[in-house]
């Protein structure tokens, strides 16, 4: 790796690391105690993540947020690619998509808690719903966009409606597809302590507002750092995922050439 | 002058006298229109009442100005779009949707950019169940013969427009149709590697006994491959013209070249062209 590769893979530590500093000298200068310092906050994980119940809750949110968002992708990635194909598909959804789009969707929880209670379903219900809609939107516009002609190749070749779908549009949309799932993960997790945060019972959210009511501050601050982390690392896997599905789209430059 | 005009009716009948029949008809458009929908409430006649008989095994070419219907009536045969009006037929049956006994070759190829060029040419045949070995065996052939060997892994995106041309005919030519629907498929090559390519395609299509409508804006390259050289005109596109070509087979070009009767056919059909369609570019 050249020295411009290397200070290319580390500049979101330096980032990271610059922005801690600011925390620091910020905290130390304002010096009240609900804004702890960054070496505080730092200091609170481990006792935080060594702590069993708090390792379980965090855990249990993982496992929410995952099942959730594999719902989700296994609904809106069928439905979106249909949308972009079935005229009358699109012009049913279309609609109602337009309606519960700009909704925030964990301002329906409270009536989800009503109906299904305070346990993992409505947590898992809410980040189905706020992780849909940008599949389906993707799926949707990926779907739309492949060209005509290759699902005529597809038709000539003998292949069916059903088996161009799963072998044509499918494939074809799929760079389009992870751009829309890699939007859905990060809102997956927003919406994830966000229903943790509205039904308190268990999880990283909870952890997070319990501290914040006892004035723990250091925890609070130690939480967020945790969130921000699993943020990243969550981001940063599905990308390289993401990079590995869709290297034949990328531009040219990006690609090795080679004569094999 | 060797022009046949075109006769009110294509369809193909048997000799009532001397019981025999004629050559049979792979493809017969009866009274095909294609009208399509522009914006607005507006629509264009982008295809008038075609009658045409291809027999089995011709090799057929269309020539005739940009927008005139040359790609709208290969999608017709495809089974790719329905005519407004007027059927076509493949072996004497209606054509009611696209099918592997008739291969196209598109105009834009419509390569899959997620396969690679092996890939690509693989398709079809896996789709149709063949052996992975047999059908890797076959594809790596067929891109020797358009002159692709050592690109094998590359995508789509890696290839320029002439390479992607070829992988498109390979591709086509590996699901093995009875009938290939070629959209000016040498239009983007070098003239080189055109020859080439023209030779192979009639080496093809003389081995295997392929029946080819052909699309391409080179009168040259029609006369030289064809049987029977369709001319078109526009605003609505019609037949004008169908002139058969009597040259010996196997055609060499460089003969050709210097043979008289193949350099009047040239001359009589770009005159046919360039009458009264001076505005049509
Ligand atoms: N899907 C469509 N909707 C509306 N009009 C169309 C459509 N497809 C083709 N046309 C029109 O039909 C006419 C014939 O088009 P076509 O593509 O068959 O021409 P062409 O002879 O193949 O031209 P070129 O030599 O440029 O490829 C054109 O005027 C075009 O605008
Ligand atoms: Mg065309």
């Amino acid at each position: 790796m050249t020295a411009r590769g290397v200070l290319k893979t580390l500049s979101p530590l330096f980032a990271c690391i610059g922005l801690l500093c600011v925390w620091q000298v910020a905290s130390l200068r304002l010096d009240t105690e609900s804004f702890p310092t960054a070496l505080e906050a730092i200091k609170a994980i481990p006792s935080i993540l060594g702590d069993k119940g708090s390792l379980l809750n965090i855990l249990d949110s993982i496992r929410r947020m995952a099942i959730g968002l594999v719902l989700a992708v296994m609904f809106s990635i069928p439905l979106g690619l249909l949308m972009g194909r079935i005229k009358a598909v699109a012009s049913f959804f279309n609609p109602l998509m337009m309606i519960i789009y700009p909704v925030p969707k964990a301002a329906l929880m409270p009536i989800i808690m009503l109906w299904m209670g305070v346990g993992d379903v409505s947590k898992i219900l809410v980040i189905f719903l706020g992780v849909s809609l940008p599949i389906i939107y993707h799926a949707f516009q990926g779907s739309k966009a492949v060209e005509e002609k290759m699902l005529w190749s597809g038709a000539a070749m003998g292949m069916s409606a059903p088996m161009r779908m799963l072998r044509i549009v499918l494939p074809a949309a799929l760079p389009e597809i992870l751009t829309g799932c890699r939007t859905g993960l990060v809102l997956a997790l927003i919406t994830m302590i966000t229903s943790e945060m509205i039904a308190r019972q268990s999880g990283a959210g909870n952890i997070l507002f319990n501290s914040l009511d006892m004035a723990q501050y250091d925890t609070v601050f130690a939480m967020i750092l945790i969130i921000g982390a699993m943020g990243i690392v969550f981001d940063a896997a599905f990308e390289k995922l993401r990079l590995s599905l869709v290297r034949w789209s990328q531009p040219r430059d990006d690609m090795p050439l080679s004569f094999t | 002058m060797q022009v046949v005009s075109l006769r009110s009716d294509a369809h193909a009948e048997s000799d009532p006298l001397s019981g025999r029949k004629p050559a049979s008809a792979m493809i017969e458009i009866e009274h095909v229109s294609q009208r399509f929908q522009t914006s607005g409430k507006q629509s264009h006649l982008a295809l008038s009442d075609i009658n045409l008989t291809i027999e089995d095994g011709a090799f057929v070419s269309i020539l005739g100005p940009s927008g005139c219907g040359k790609s709208t009536l290969l999608y017709i045969v495809g089974g790719f779009v329905q005519p407004t009006d007027g059927v076509a037929k493949v072996k004497g049956k209606a054509i009611t949707g696209p099918g592997p006994d008739r291969g196209p070759v598109f105009q834009e190829f419509a390569l899959f950019p997620w396969k690679n060029v092996l890939g690509n040419v693989m398709y079809g045949l896996r789709q149709q169940g063949v052996k992975k070995a047999e059908a890797e065996a076959r594809g790596r052939k067929l891109l020797e013969m358009v002159g692709l060997k050592g690109y094998e892994n590359f995508y789509p995106k890696e290839l320029s427009g002439g390479m992607k041309q070829r992988v498109a005919i390979a591709r086509t030519l590996a699901y093995d149709p009875a009938v290939l629907l070629m959209d000016e498929p040498f239009g983007a090559l070098d003239a080189h590697t055109r020859t080439r390519l023209q030779n192979d395609l009639l080496d093809i299509w003389d081995r295997q006994r392929k029946t080819v409508l052909f699309v391409t804006h080179s009168v040259e390259e029609a006369v030289y491959l064809s049987d029977k050289v369709i001319v078109m005109s526009r605003s609505p596109g019609s037949i004008k013209e169908i002139v058969d070509i009597d040259l010996p087979r196997p055609r060499k070009r460089a003969d050709l070249l210097l043979d008289a009767r193949f350099q009047k056919y040239i001359v009589d059909i770009e005159k046919m062209i360039d009458d009264g369609g001076k505005d049509d570019l």
